[in-house]
């Protein structure tokens, strides 16, 4: 912004604030409305282009034909009740029976008008039944196979992504202020450990406290069978939940705090970090008022992202751990050319993206003072 | 020494930086001491070490500092020994505040330029947020800021705006020195000129003592009653103003008096040949030796301070 627009924007502030009632919140309906309409376009192409990778360009079509035909076939010449039919008879009845089953999966209309029936379906959150994945429950609908494994994902994920964000903000805080102090150089030298996933340390944490030391489960959600009474359950998760986490934390900690504390270290140099030192601030204050409040709109964007990739889950750690998330289900979706299921899952991500991006411009006005929204739009 | 009569006695001060190259040398054994309401203006070249003596007083020091050595006596009590708790509480703002470089940068974006201003006064002076404000409001009128800017965000505020509000924020607590660096510099002359006045006004009204730091000649022969001029990380020359300004003692101050412009005057401004030496690789000798005028063979080794009529230089001239 150019300092002109500044003055100006100091000198129109008496006269702004007595007009503000009308013309601010036309301008901040006009905002959010084009807002919103650049998202759902932005998440019609996202989900469109998720469609079309999925069915792999409708190839999957030629996948599910081929299946039908071979199980159709398979079905009646095994059939003894049409084992008296005459070869061409048997055909004739191989192919009715193969029409009938492509119109009822929609095979019959071409995967060009089809895929924009899905994209309907998508974008209203009728997310339909899966293809071949059922939930635990026994039932094909796409919504009760996510719903269904979602807590254990926001279990896992939650509990890692929030240990390891706050805890690496904290300890980034104090490295900050301790530069080149050991600990510092410590955390550096062992930053490149988040080269390596977790599931690798997952691996070696079950060798470890399952296998030889025996004080903690294998993988699993509860132990089996579970526990009568909901605390003892819930004290089961939580000892299953133990090295799953562990691992998910140790992977990206020493990274994360790096990436923080170099953070900070910028932050901290500010003169105005300066001046408040000199003020003879209580430390907790620069820290509180000076670094954090400046950054919060950067700390409160990675949260928000954070939460929202917790949807994701963790696809091989939780394989590793046999942890019944989402993200072992989406790799068994994907594995399994299961599009409805792999669909459903980025439309909600695409959905959580969006609002997230879109409430982050009003919390951004909120946290900084400097930030008006719909202001820059409209000049 | 007779630091029990001054407000602020500085002697032997060191502040060194560490690099890869080795250690920077901007604050190289400095003496000198400033009574209670006065006002002493540092000059020197930019990079000669003023703003780190500025810090070194203060105790701000930058993450690569090394050796910070010598002794600073606030009203005859050594503040170099005191632990940085007691340093912070009793000492910064609550004794000595400071107009920073880049007043412009200085102010928190995200926080009411009143309340950036009270924080001291809450913190040193234990007064209430309401006190504090009214504190703060007393304060803008002595500089020149419209009181309803309280609730104002730095940004809403002008340069000249912003750089009443640091020296306003330097006030609150009724310090009794105020070190100011380069607090014009970003200024157009009108703004400093108004600037200078208000300090000149607190100085009289309030009976603050100021260190001012700068390398604006004119505008520091306002405020100023004394002039030490650095070089190198060294002081080379303190004096009364009325006599520096007529006749500086050091060949560098009178070559820094002469690259002055004039107005209608014949000569041309002078300028001194070379540049200063790199604070990491310092001459044996007299520092300034290497673009001296005045050079003779003495000059190989290191001058002490000789006394001339009350005024000190760093010079084998005045031996």
């Amino acid at each position: 912004m150019s300092a002109e627009s500044l003055t100006a924007n100091t000198e129109s502030a008496p006269a702004a604030k007595r007009g503000f009632g009308n013309s601010a919140a036309m301008r901040m309906v006009k905002y959010m409305g084009l807002r919103l309409l650049t998202m759902m376009v932005t998440i019609t192409i996202g989900v469109y282009l998720t469609i079309l990778i999925a069915n792999m360009g409708g190839y999957v079509d030629t996948i599910m034909r081929n299946e039908i035909r071979d199980s159709t076939t398979q079905a009646i010449l095994a059939n003894p009740q049409f084992r008296n039919l005459t070869p061409e008879a048997k055909q004739e009845l191989i192919q009715k029976k193969i029409a009938s089953e492509e119109k009822r999966r929609g095979l019959d209309k071409p995967f060009a008008i089809r895929s924009v029936n899905y994209l309907r379906n998508a974008l209203t959150l009728n997310l339909g039944r899966a293809m071949y994945m059922t939930s635990d429950h026994g039932s094909k609908e796409v919504r009760l196979i996510i719903l269904e494994r979602l807590p254990a994902t926001l279990l896992l994920a939650g509990t890692s992504q929030l240990l390891l964000f706050f805890g690496s903000i904290f300890i980034a805080l104090s490295l900050s202020r301790k530069y080149g102090s050991w600990f510092d150089k410590l955390t550096i030298a062992l930053s490149p450990t988040s080269a390596v996933p977790p599931w690798f340390y997952g691996i070696f944490l079950i060798l470890i406290f399952a296998a030889i030391l025996k004080i903690l489960p294998f993988g699993g959600l509860v132990d089996v069978p579970p526990p009568e009474n909901s605390f003892d359950y819930g004290l089961s998760v939580l000892k299953h939940l133990i090295l799953p986490a562990t691992s998910v934390i140790i992977s990206a900690i020493f990274l994360s705090i790096y990436n923080w504390r170099t953070f900070f270290l910028i932050f901290s140099s500010e003169d105005y970090v300066e001046v408040a030192k000199a003020k003879g601030l209580p430390p907790r204050d620069v820290e509180r008022r000076y670094i954090l409040r400046p950054t919060l709109p950067t700390i409160i964007t990675n949260f928000a992202l954070l939460v929202i990739a917790l949807w994701t889950g963790f696809t091989i750690t939780e394989t590793v751990f046999v942890w019944p998330g989402l993200g072992i289900t989406i790799y068994r979706a994907i594995g399994a050319y299961d599009t409805p299921v792999i669909v459903g899952s980025t439309i909600i991500y695409a959905y959580l993206l969006a609002l997230t991006v879109f409430l982050l411009d009003f919390v951004y006005a909120l946290v900084d003072p400097r930030v008006k929204v719909g202001s820059e739009s409209s000049q | 020494m007779t630091h029990n009569s001054k407000l602020l006695n500085i002697e032997d001060l060191v502040l060194h930086f560490k690099t890869l190259q080795g250690p920077v040398q901007a604050v190289d054994g400095v003496n000198f001491s400033l009574d209670s309401n006065r006002a002493v203006v540092i000059l020197g070249e930019s990079g000669c070490g003023k703003s780190s003596l500025a810090r070194a007083i203060l105790r701000l020091l930058p993450r690569n500092a090394g050796t910070y050595s010598g002794h600073i006596y606030l009203n005859g009590n050594d503040i170099m020994t005191l632990p940085e708790d007691d340093f912070r509480q009793t000492i910064r703002w609550a004794a000595i505040s400071m107009v920073p470089q880049a007043a412009m940068n200085s102010l928190n974006p995200v926080i009411r330029v009143g309340d950036q201003v009270a924080e001291p006064a809450i913190v040193h002076l234990g007064v209430s947020k309401a006190d504090a404000i009214s504190l703060v409001k007393k304060m803008f009128q002595h500089v020149g800021v419209p009181e309803d800017f309280i609730n104002r965000y730095p940004f809403e505020l002008s340069g000249g705006m912003r750089q009443r509000v640091a020296i306003a924020m330097a006030l609150v607590t009724s310090p009794m020195l105020i070190i100011l660096d380069e607090p014009t510099s970003a200024l157009d002359v009108l703004t400093q000129a108004n600037i200078f006045n208000v300090l000149k006004r607190l100085k009289k009204e309030l009976g603050i003592s100021f260190i001012l730091i700068t390398h604006d000649i004119a505008t520091s022969s306002e405020l100023a009653d004394d002039v030490a001029v650095m070089y190198a990380g060294q002081i080379v020359e303190v004096g009364d103003t009325y006599r520096f300004f007529d006749h500086p003692l050091h060949p560098y101050s009178q070559k820094l008096m002469a690259s002055v412009p004039r107005l209608h005057s014949d000569k041309e401004p002078e300028f001194i040949v070379g540049r200063p030496p790199s604070l990491i690789n310092l001459p044996q000798g007299c520092r300034f030796a290497d673009r001296c005028p005045a050079r003779f063979e003495k000059c190989v080794q290191n001058p002490p301070v000789f006394e001339q009529d009350g005024r000190q230089v760093k010079c084998w001239l005045y031996a």
